[in-house]
Order: structure tokens, then sequence, then C-alpha cells
């Protein structure tokens, strides 16, 4: 359990609880305003209407007429459970009404007071309009607010237990989610706990449900099975290595021990010696081909990639080859259409072109023809190196691209070319395949087509070697 | 010529200098870092061969020291690490040549003596020649005894560079890079074949062969013959 501080849910709970509390203060004030609010301006108004009145009567009777006014419009049985009336002389003796104040009691501005009086001998909440007449009287006219006020008691209770009510199920809320998120996350940390103690195989256990959460699941365990996947590659590539390294590491050693020991041991020693020199030789290009696709596969070689024109590199392969293709009655063209340019490292697909036509040449044999083609196609540039030699059984055509796999055992070789070609296809997020020439092994690496602002003059370079 | 070897693994150290001694050079080796670049800065060398591990520091760093003190000597990197990135980052710290381990010893001469006689004498001619091969780099000709020989143009580059290294050997890895600037070797014989052409174009009908086959090691270009044992014309 982490501290509660810390917890995203209760966090979370904390800002929740806050912005209800602060939309139920919201509510409540629209509705306040909304019924008490409106009740106080309607009273003001009407008391404000009866004073005016009352004032102008006045103006033009004497205080003893308005105090019969008064008389009247208390018997009138209008308001009479509200109304309130009050005119005192300039004594404060009063004159009409049916509440009294004392002289302290009336404010000396006119306008609205409140005050608590005793109407018909119950006290009560008044809301009152003061005006002073001529001769220093007083005119007072009020409403009796007790049912206002018990709105407004109503109103402020009912606001509270919302308030209240909201909180609570707000705490409650969060706690349901943070019992939810806990129960889902413990399913991420349990199977990552467990992957951390190396057992693999675990995954998350998906609710079927497609939440956030399953699909957050959904995500890591396809993590989970690349990484697996990798592991297992590894796993494997190890045991080749070292199967590929131990056995003729073991023969070398045994050639040399049986050199030292052996009857002729001096006469024989330096045939020896040359003979385990050469297969180290042979176990050395090995390590440098691993090498190479560790390089290729690390992916630390994006970095110095740039616009590489096809057209030159495959002219000075080509080119390089020729003599051993003249040699070996071969006949070797370079097909290059369109100006084909790829974004990648020139030095890789240089080595990609030697580990195709060191293949083509050492299985399609004297007498074959070898094509090295490339093109700009819609779906990207497409480079083939196409021979008319045996080929590669269907079966065998997924197996040729893992580490030491050997279609043929009658010519030698390290089973790592083809896998370094794979490496550096998929560095380059290229697409490698192997398909059937008929006669023959067509093998096509179809790179990703360059973007346009790899080029910021809409042109790919004619060439990019330095000689 | 005197040469030092910063170089801390022992036997590496052993090998390389015996190797280099056997090519009748002067040879000082350095087991340690901090006393090779002090005698590599205050001393004077006609090369260094230098480890890119030097226990807990990077001979790099050696390197662009040596470098930053304007000392121009020419440096052989020897390195385990043996990436074209790695490569290219020796090449970058101020590096002439970078040699992966493990290497033959026949590869480390030919590239020392390369580097000895590279800045020598024949970089600002444009004829060049050798007995009685001819070429003009201008023009991009090539003759043997007045007759015109026709080369592809990376044949003449190749030819080119023999010259240049003449009386010299010269490794299929020295060829790849520097005439083709591939660092990947192809396991066919594309380079023996390339040479045995070149070799019919120039050494054809004439009674003193020029370029040289030495089988396991590479290959010369000289008017001498070099010892029968090791030829293969």
């Amino acid at each position: 359990m982490i501290r509660l501080t810390r917890s995203v849910t209760f966090r979370l709970a904390v800002v929740c609880g806050v912005l209800i509390g602060g939309a139920v203060v919201l509510i409540g004030a629209i509705f306040y305003f909304g019924t008490v609010g409106v009740q106080l301006r309607n009273v003001d108004r009407k008391i404000g209407g009866i004073s005016d009145r009352l004032v102008v009567y006045a103006d033009r009777h004497a205080l003893t007429d308005l105090a019969h006014r008064i008389d009247d419009a208390l018997i009138d049985g209008i308001d009479s459970d509200t109304e309130i009336y009050f005119l005192a002389d300039a004594r404060g003796a009063r004159l009409a009404g049916n509440i009294f104040l004392d002289r302290a009691q009336v404010p000396q501005k006119n306008g609205i007071f409140l005050a608590r009086v005793l109407r018909n001998g119950k006290p009560s909440s008044a809301r009152m309009d003061v005006r002073r007449l001529t001769d220093e009287a007083v005119l007072v006219v009020g409403r009796d607010m007790g049912d206002v006020d018990q709105i407004e008691r109503q109103v402020w209770r009912s606001i509270l237990i919302g308030g209240v009510l909201a909180l609570v199920m707000a705490v409650l809320g969060s706690l349901l989610l943070r019992r939810l998120i806990e129960q889902r996350v413990h399913a991420i940390r349990h199977t990552a706990a467990e992957i951390g103690r190396g057992n693999l195989h675990e995954r998350i256990p998906l609710s079927g449900a497609d939440d956030e959460f399953s699909r957050l699941g959904k995500d890591i365990n396809r993590m989970l099975d690349r990484i697996e996947q990798l592991m297992d590659g590894v796993r494997h590539v190890s045991n080749a290595i070292a199967h590929n390294l131990r056995t003729p590491l073991g023969a070398i050693r045994n050639q040399l021990e049986h050199a030292l020991h052996g009857e002729a041991a001096t006469s024989r020693f330096a045939e020896t010696g040359r003979a385990a020199i050469g297969q180290i030789d042979a176990l050395i290009v090995v390590l440098q081909k691993l090498l190479q696709i560790a390089e290729a596969e690390s992916g630390t070689r994006r970095q110095p990639f740039e616009a590489v024109a096809l057209r030159a590199v495959i002219e000075d392969m080509v080119e390089f080859y020729d003599a051993a293709a003249e040699q070996a009655g071969i006949e070797l063209l370079a097909v290059v259409e369109n100006e084909p340019a790829v974004f990648g490292d020139r030095h890789l697909i240089d080595s990609m072109l030697i580990n195709l036509l060191d293949n083509a040449f050492k299985y399609a044999g004297n007498g074959a023809r070898i094509e090295v083609r490339a093109r700009a196609t819609s779906g990207g540039v497409l480079l083939e190196v196409r021979d008319n030699g045996p080929g590669i059984a269907a079966i065998d055509r997924k197996r040729v691209l893992e580490r030491f796999f050997r279609a043929r055992h009658d010519v030698s070789g390290t089973g790592l070319g083809l896998p370094i070609v794979a490496a550096i296809a998929s560095l380059h997020g290229a697409i490698l395949r192997l398909e059937d020439a008929s006669p023959g092994l067509c093998v096509g690496v179809l790179f990703p087509p360059i973007e346009a602002e790899t080029f910021p003059n809409g042109n790919p370079p004619v060439s990019s070697r330095r000689n | 010529m005197r040469l030092l070897v910063i170089e801390d693994d022992l036997a590496t150290a052993r090998f390389v200098c015996a190797e280099l001694r056997a090519s009748s050079y002067e040879v000082e080796c350095c087991e340690d870092v901090v006393e090779g670049l002090r005698r590599a800065r205050d001393e004077h060398w006609d090369a260094l061969v230098l480890d890119r591990m030097l226990g807990a520091r990077d001979g790099l760093e050696v390197l662009q020291a040596l470098r930053r003190a304007g000392k121009r000597t020419p440096v052989l990197i020897l390195s385990a690490l043996a990436t074209l990135d790695e490569r290219v980052r020796g090449l970058r710290a101020g590096g002439d040549d970078y040699l992966a381990k493990p290497f033959a010893p026949s590869e480390l001469s030919a590239r020392i003596e390369a580097l000895l006689r590279r800045s020598a004498a024949l970089d600002g001619a444009r004829q060049l020649a050798i007995a009685d091969l001819r070429l003009d780099l201008d023009s991009r000709r090539v003759e043997r005894a007045g007759q015109a020989i026709l080369l592809q143009p990376r044949e003449f580059r190749l030819l080119e560079y023999f010259v240049r290294h003449r009386d010299q050997v010269v490794t299929r890895g020295m060829l790849l890079e520097a005439v083709w600037d591939y660092h990947f070797d192809p396991q066919t014989n594309v380079i023996d074949v390339q040479i045995s052409r070149l070799r019919t174009k120039i050494d054809k009908g004439h009674a003193l062969p020029l370029l040289h086959t030495l089988r396991g090691i590479g290959y010369l270009l000289s008017e001498r013959r070099p010892d029968a044992a090791e030829t293969r014309t």
C-alpha cells in the first residue's frame, strides 16, 4: 500500500470532491437567489409601493386621516396575515398600526430594514420600509417574513443535505474507483513481478471488456510476446553460436593434439599448423558475420542514414564481380530503371549485395545467369538479385533466414549470408522475399518509398558514391 | 624507422613487436597509457601502433590528446571493436588506419609499411611509372613498352594504387577499402580474379612480370621477383 497522498486515485478523489463541492455551492447559490432572492425583491417592491402611495396621501391629508386609512387597510382582510403598518407622531406615540416600534428601533434613514417585532402579540421577523413624513412623523410599512424565512431555511437545509450527500457519494465513488483501479493495477503489477522473477510466460489476465485497462493489458501482453520471442531467439542463437564455434574449435584442438603426440610429429606439424590457421580464419569470418548481424539488428547504424542512389551502388558492385563472372562463365547483368534511391546506409547495402552475389555465384554455379535489378515502384524501391541456378526448395525458404541454417552441405559456407541480408533489410524497414524464379532463386528486397522531405529540393541525388 | 607500440595486453604486444622487428623496424613497446602518451608526444616516431582498449581508458582519448598536441605521426589503431561505426570513430579521432583484431601478422606489417610510405614520394605526380609501365593520371592512359593498354576505370584505380604502393605488400583488405570502398570481405575469389585479369592486361607478353601474388598474404607490384616460395603467378 502506497502512502495515501501519493496515490493517484486519492488525488483523483480529492479533486472530484472539490469539484462536486463547488458544483453544490454553485447550484445552491442559483437556487437560493432564484427562490428566496426573488421573494425578497417582490416583498420590497410591494411594501415600497404601499409606502409611496401612503406618503402621497399624507402630503394631501392630515396625519389622522392617514391613521384611519391604515386602520382600514388592517381590517380589509387583504394580506392580513402578513401585513405590518406602524404610524407614529413626532414624539414616538403610535397613531395607527399593528406593531409598536421604539424610536431607537427605527433607523434614521428612509429605506428597507429588518427587525424583530411583536405582531398581534406574536414575535416575528419583519422586513419594513421606513419613511419620514412632514412633522417628524414616521411611517413604517412592512411584511411579516415568517413564511419566507421558512422557505429560506428549507432552501439552506436542502443545500446542506445535498452537499453532504454529494460529498459522501464522491468519497464512496472515489473509494470504489480506487479499489477498481487497484485491482486492475494489481493484476499488471503481479504479472510484472512474475516476469521480473524470470517467469516469462506470465501474461496479464484480460477481463474481456474493451476498456482502458484491457487495452493496456493487451498492449503489454503483445510487448511481452515479442520479448519472449526475442529471448527465445537469443537463446536459440546462443546455442547455435556455441555449437558452430565449439565444433570447429574442438576439431582444431584435436588436430593440434594429434600432431603434437602423433608418431611423425615434426614433419606433420607445419601442415597441421597451416590447416589450423585456415580453420581459425574461417571462424573469424563467422564471428565477423555474427557481429554484422548484431550491428544491423541493434539498429545503432540508423543514425548515418542518407539517400543512396542504387544505380551507382549496383553498377560498382557488378563491375567488382565482373572479372569473377567472366572467369566462371557467368552472365552478370545490372538492370536499373528510373533512378531508384533508398534511405539507408550505403556500406550496409554494399554488404547486402556482396552477400547476395556471393550466394548466387556459389549456388547457381558456372555458366549461370545472374541479374541484379532495381526499380522504383509505387510501393517502394525493389532491389532484386535473380539467378537461374537450382534455387531453394520451398520448404527451406523460410529457414535459410535462420542463423547457421544451411540448405546445402555440398558447398562450404557459414549459414550467415542470408541472415545478414535479412538483418540489414529489416534495419532499413525493407521487406525481404525469397521467390522461386523457376528455375533459380529471386531474392527481392522492397525498400519503403523514400520520404519527400528527405530531399529539400525534391530530387534524389543521382549518386552518393565518393569515387 | 622507429615505431612505438602502445598496447596493454602483453601477449598482443609481444606478438606485434616481434612481427614488426622481423620486418626490421626499430620497435619500442609501452604497456602504460600515460607513459605511452608522454613518449608519443615527446620523442620522434615514424609511426604509432595504438590499441583501442587500454585498460580503463579508450585509446582514442590518447590519440585525440596527441593530435591536440600537434603531433602528425601516422597512427595505426588496433581494435577488437570491428564494426563500421567503431572504425569510422577511430579514423575521425585522427587515426590513419584501423585494423580489427584478430589480424594476420602480414596484414599488420603491410599496413604499417603503407602508412610509412604513404606521404612519401609519388603523391603530387601526374605521371607514374614502374619499369616500362607508364600511367598518365590526367588522360587516364596506360602503356607498357610503348603499347597502349585498355583498362576499365576501376582497373585503372587498382593499378594506380599498386603503382603508388610499389614494392610494398598490399593485402586484399587494403585493396577493398582503398579501391572499392568496401568494408566487407566477399567470400568468393572476386579480388583474386580482378587481380589476375589486371595481371593478364599488364604482364602478358612481357618478359618481366610486375604483379605478383603472395599466397595467403596479398599482392605485390615490383620489378623484383619476390621469394619464389611465396609467389604464384
